[in-house]
């Protein structure tokens, strides 16, 4: 094959302008949203079309909304804040949005949350740090419960369950994190337990040895942890194992990713995770696991689960406020108790935050098996 | 003595990998003037390959390196022809430009061809590694530090002991001599292409096992593998080497002994340092136009 500067320049042409959707023709009611179509978490990006497509078709399966059918379009956000902006101006000059789905990414959440404060309209995202519904944004609501329970969870299943006291907390220095290690911190100074070690690391490294190093001389009974992104991950679990590093680890939800899976494999056997997904969770989480399954040949996780609870949610909302105007949608949103879905039942509370518990589960021999979920009404 | 020992060890083997892109990028400044941005995505492509050959087509590991070696042979003089060639008479920053454009093509062609799913690659030993005293050492590792030492070797009697070798110099010295002396000065920056791009991709699957394989990977190591040419001398063969393994070895015990968060920023601040006091680096020459 030959490639000239013209056949370049055509492919590149026609891969511009061809637009990612998932139903066509006018009379539809669009959601906007992002998602990392390219960059790091690309594999992340199909799981979210994979989800928002099972989500349509339910929704439009049952009438749609207001009599139309819904359309989800999407913008890719290359895994980058800067790039989460762009996608998230592009998606409000086009005008035909009614609202839109952020990314589970916090730091990008934060990046684009000035914006959707000026584009009000509502916005359904799965950052999990803490903070992002807390900074009196009306706009942001959020379809995962936040790290103040994850921490909650791993706390206390480290201390009360595996009976650990020599914590060690690894963590991204990012938005997501950061804040989860700050909740991770205060609720074991609750229990009075102050951590051995805590370390950061900045996002995509490709070797984590110093880490490691660090966390073999802490010398700890249970390792914890907040990764962001799945490959840094891998790395430092198989790291960490080569090493010889064998003490529990209970780690934030990507660390029974289904990419983090087959990236790590068997250095992740026998670790904890606290999942706000998990096919044994309730009959909603499995029969959309069944479905999944069937339909892409893979597992799913929280990935495809926060965008299909989202893209459920606001369809319901429109549909009671019988209007696509952006106050009654919020309204809707913010009423809605008691609904639910895959990643646990709903019931908003005024700052935006929809969900409050988590499932612990253990990764036995590379498949992930439920243990309990815990709920918090506060 | 034992963290000392086993960070040093882990600084060499990540060092190496930066070594042999930056290899890459040393050869193709010598020879063309291009400072080729998509060596990185060199190393990528080069991991997909052995990645198509080994777990999609299920051949054998050494056979599925050299048919993805051979396949970024002709690769490089492709990427030549595309990017090079059309602009070889419009000056450096054209060319530097277009590789700029074909780093972010070949990403997307990638991701488009073959999806975004990061893939696990096994090492080519069975064995995680081998336990020396206190330290740990990775088998990939291992066999990157032992590549990497012998494509030095090689590189260095080719460039040194050949014939083709001395065409090769003589080109990167001054191409109307080279031509005036009826050395093939064309196909000498074809052949610098396509080298590099073997170096890139030998890179890629060597390092794959270790930082997995995606679309990505190339960005990572290019941006260091770049620092390493700068920090050893711009230009300079054993510098881009030397400058690898300096950064790989700094950027760890930076880490290590000071701290992990900014662990990027002492491979940078090295670079700055090096710009401030010592701006030919290692082992560069001092800078003047060449005639």
């Amino acid at each position: 094959m030959i490639l000239s500067r013209r056949s370049v320049l055509v492919g590149t042409a026609i891969a511009a302008a061809t637009p990612l959707r998932f139903a066509r023709g006018e009379d539809t009611i669009k959601i906007g949203g992002i998602a990392p179509i390219t960059g790091p978490a690309a594999e992340a990006g199909k799981f979210m079309q994979n989800g928002a497509a099972m989500a349509l078709e339910k929704i439009n399966g049952a009438g749609g909304v207001l009599g139309k059918k819904l359309e989800w379009v999407v913008e890719d956000d290359a895994t980058t804040n800067p790039g989460a902006v762009l996608g998230f101006s592009r998606l409000v000059s086009r005008g035909d949005c009614v609202a839109y789905t952020g990314s589970i990414r916090s730091t990008q959440v934060q990046a684009i949350a000035p914006d959707v404060l000026k584009a009000a309209k509502p916005v359904m995202f799965g950052g999990t740090n803490p903070g992002l519904t807390q900074t009196g944004n009306p706009w942001l609501f959020r379809t995962r419960p936040n790290d103040n329970y994850s921490a909650r969870v791993i706390a206390d299943y480290g201390v009360n369950t595996l009976k650990k006291t020599k914590w060690v907390i690894i963590h991204s220095t990012d938005a997501f994190g950061t804040g989860g290690k700050d909740a991770l911190v205060a609720n074991l100074s609750k229990l009075g337990i102050t951590p051995v070690l805590v370390q950061g690391y900045s996002n995509q490294q490709t070797d984590f040895t110093p880490v490691v190093l660090a966390v073999k001389q802490a010398n700890p009974d249970v390792v914890s942890s907040y990764f962001t992104f799945e490959n840094d991950l891998g790395i430092f679990a198989r790291q960490l194992r080569q090493l010889g590093v064998t003490v529990p680890w209970v780690g934030s939800p990507s660390i029974i990713n289904t990419t983090a899976l087959n990236l790590a494999g068997r250095a992740l056997f026998g670790t904890y995770g606290i999942a706000d997904f998990t096919p044994d969770a309730s009959p909603e989480a499995t029969a959309y696991a069944t479905e999944y399954v069937k339909r892409y040949k893979a597992n799913p996780d929280n990935q495809s689960t926060w965008l299909y609870d989202a893209l459920l949610i606001l369809a319901n909302a429109i549909n009671t406020a019988k209007s696509t105007d952006p106050q009654e949608i919020r309204k809707a949103i913010l009423a809605v108790k008691g609904f639910k879905g895959t990643e646990g039942t709903y019931n908003f509370d005024e700052k935006g935050d929809g969900l409050r518990g988590y499932n612990v589960v253990k990764n036995v021999n590379g498949k992930i098996v439920f243990d309990k979920r815990i709920e918090f009404t506060d | 003595m034992a963290i000392f020992l086993q960070l040093l060890f882990t600084g060499l083997g990540i060092g190496a990998i930066y070594a042999l892109v930056a290899l890459g990028f040393v050869l193709l400044i010598r020879a063309a003037s291009v400072v080729n941005f998509a060596q990185g995505q060199f190393a990528m492509v080069g991991a997909y390959m052995l990645v198509v050959c080994l777990n999609v087509l299920g051949l054998p590991y050494l056979l599925s390196m050299a048919i993805s070696v051979v396949l970024m042979a002709v690769f490089g003089v492709i990427f030549a022809g595309a990017t090079y060639w059309p602009l070889r008479h419009r000056g450096g920053l054209p060319v530097i430009i277009s590789t700029i454009g074909a780093s972010i093509f070949l990403e997307n062609i990638v991701l488009f061809l073959y999806g975004p799913s990061p893939e696990v690659l096994p090492g080519l030993f069975d064995s995680p590694g081998i336990q020396v005293g206190q330290v740990f050492m990775d088998s990939q590792y291992l066999s990157i530090l032992v590549a990497a030492t012998l494509l030095v070797v090689l590189q260095y009697f080719i460039f040194e002991k050949t014939l083709l070798g001395k065409k090769l110099q003589a080109t990167s010295q001054d191409k109307e001599m080279a031509s005036l002396l009826g050395i093939p000065v064309a196909a000498m920056i074809l052949f610098t292409f396509s080298y590099s791009a073997m170096l890139g991709g030998i890179a890629g699957m060597l390092v794959a096992p270790v930082l997995f394989v995606s679309v990505g990977m190339g960005g990572l190591i290019a941006l260091k593998a770049f620092a390493a040419n700068i920090i050893g001398g711009y230009g300079s063969i054993p510098g881009a080497i030397l400058g690898g393994l300096a950064l790989g070895v700094a950027e760890t015990m930076g880490a290590a002994y000071i701290s992990v968060p900014y662990k990027d920023a002492f491979a940078f601040a090295m670079l700055l340092m090096f710009l401030a006091v010592r701006p030919q680096g290692l082992f560069g020459e001092k800078i003047s136009e060449k005639a």
